[in-house]
């Protein structure tokens, strides 16, 4: 008996989710680290270990009710801050750290604000690349 | 990641592993089939700080609050009381909010429908106080107020559920959820109802019975029937009322919807009452009764008792309707139905007593357990 290729083709609901909660991240992925590493100044080892933390949390606040997937990418930047500046604060405050200026007044903005400038770069880059 | 990052108050773990919706949803299942004598320390524990089972939990008790608000009401203030007990930095992020929030939330659903209002509203100020520490709350404060609301429902403030209602149904439309945003139609076309209301009250359940403008789920197109169907009984179209009847019984069956269904039968049993129909109507009131039962909504069985006592009397069988009345009066003491020095009580009480069911302060009482209860 032939089995039809299209039952096979067709993703189920859950499938489909999956793939739109890991397109959205893997698309927000490259500013996060840019906010981890050059802004948050964390290490790379230590940013792709956040990362990892960052898309199990996301993946199940995507199951949350409320907003659809994409209308949730502000808030991977806010948990993103959030992540990046209580890690720096702890390792900073414990001395393994010193600190700098730069990284002294990021510390001391609140994460939804600093998430907010970034989505407002998140913004500015969307719209370069569809004017491209 | 160095080990001081293992201390940090948020969790920070090597080798992330989240398992499949699936998988998650099988252990949730396991988890709340073992009877709570039977869950060690350890099986608690392994499904409350997993968020995916714990996630996969909540989605299970809101499958089951609406066909056991009993066993949701036992089960969730116990996930509630275990996260209480533990600090953010066991969780990721703002999960521990939202876990507390969506525990405290479920309890008050549940309290709600078992008709414990002071305990719902401790549980709602619980949910709000947790959901409004977490990254996005809108959705969720707004699931709250949806639930304040239908308190303020069952109190009868149906002019505020009007003012109010609008607001939080907004809220729903905008973050595009659409099953709340029927919900909240839906309790607005019930004040409508109880004020009188009719024809914009019939016009609201006829929107959401079709399905035409919202995303309606069976169950909610179910009730919307059946309250269709109470309205053109009250306005003489028995045939119409039945047929909203017929339409309406799959539709919570399929849905499990049990609550409704007795709902359903009470409603039936009040067009059977109208047509004439007492033998049917009795028939129907005691079914509704015996569902309440089974359901634990034991304030709402008390008040179709007395509703059953006067159909009973009416269908000249006072031995019967006494013993609905007897059967009633516990409950009405215990859970303080009626404000005490309330006449109506103690007439029937001593008439009962006599064997001599005084029909007026039978009425006098439903008429304050429906308006009241």
């Amino acid at each position: 008996m032939e089995i039809s290729d299209e039952f096979e083709a067709t993703p189920s609901a859950e499938n489909v989710f999956e793939t739109e909660v890991q397109s959205v991240f893997q698309e927000t992925l490259g500013l996060i680290h840019i906010a981890l590493v050059s802004h948050y100044q964390l290490t790379e080892q230590e940013a792709t270990e956040l990362e990892k933390d960052l898309f199990v949390w996301f993946r199940r606040f995507c199951y949350r009710p409320g907003a659809s997937i994409r209308e949730n990418r502000p808030y991977l930047l806010v948990a993103c801050c959030q992540f990046a500046r209580e890690y720096q604060k702890y390792v900073v405050g414990t001395g393994v750290r010193s600190s700098n200026e730069r990284l002294k007044s990021l510390l001391d903005r609140e994460p939804a604000d600093v998430a907010h400038d970034f989505s407002r770069s998140l913004q500015l880059y969307d719209f370069r690349r569809s004017d491209a | 990641m160095p080990e001081v990052a293992k201390i940090l108050p948020f969790r920070a773990r090597v080798g992330v592993v989240s398992c499949s919706r699936e998988e998650a949803a099988a252990r949730a299942r396991t988890f709340l089939n073992l009877p709570e004598a039977d869950r060690s320390d350890g099986c608690v524990t392994d499904a409350y700080s997993d968020g995916d089972v714990l996630t996969s939990i909540c989605s299970e008790l809101w499958e089951l609050i609406n066909t056991s608000p009993s066993a949701v009401a036992e089960e969730s203030p116990r996930i509630y009381k275990w996260l209480s007990a533990k600090e953010a930095r066991d969780f990721f992020f703002d999960e521990r909010d939202y876990f507390l929030g969506e525990s405290a939330l479920l309890a008050a659903g549940s309290f709600r429908l078992l008709g414990k209002r002071d305990e719902t509203e401790r549980w709602l100020d619980r949910a709000d106080a947790s959901f409004r520490h977490t990254v996005a709350p809108a959705a969720h404060l707004a699931r709250v107020s949806y639930i304040r609301l239908t308190l303020r429902y069952d109190m009868r403030r149906h002019e505020e559920v009007l003012e109010l209602v609008p607001s939080v149904a907004l809220t729903f439309q905008k973050l595009g959820m659409e099953i709340d945003l029927a919900k909240c139609r839906f309790l607005e076309a019930m004040s409508l109802k109880e004020l009188g209301r009719i024809e914009e009250a019939a016009a609201s359940f006829e929107c959401l019975s079709s399905g035409e403008e919202y995303r309606v789920d069976p169950a909610l197109c179910g009730m919307a029937l059946v309250n269709l169907g109470n309205l053109r009984s009250e306005q003489g179209s028995f045939d119409r009322a039945l047929v909203a009847y017929r339409q309406a019984s799959p539709l919570l069956k399929s849905a499990k919807r049990f609550s409704a269904l007795a709902d359903l039968k009470l409603m039936l049993g009040g067009t059977l009452q109208r047509m004439g129909h007492l033998g049917a109507a009795v028939q129907a009131f005691r079914e509704s009764v015996n569902d309440y039962v089974a359901l634990g909504m034991d304030t709402r069985a008390t008040y179709l008792r007395v509703v059953l006592a006067e159909a009973l009397l009416e269908e000249g069988k006072p031995r019967e309707a006494e013993w609905e009345i007897l059967a009633a009066l516990p409950t009405i003491d215990q859970e303080k139905m009626v404000p005490e020095g309330f006449v109506a009580i103690s007439l029937l009480r001593e008439s009962v007593r006599q064997r001599k069911t005084d029909p007026k302060a039978l009425i006098e009482l439903r008429e304050y357990l429906q308006t009241k209860n």
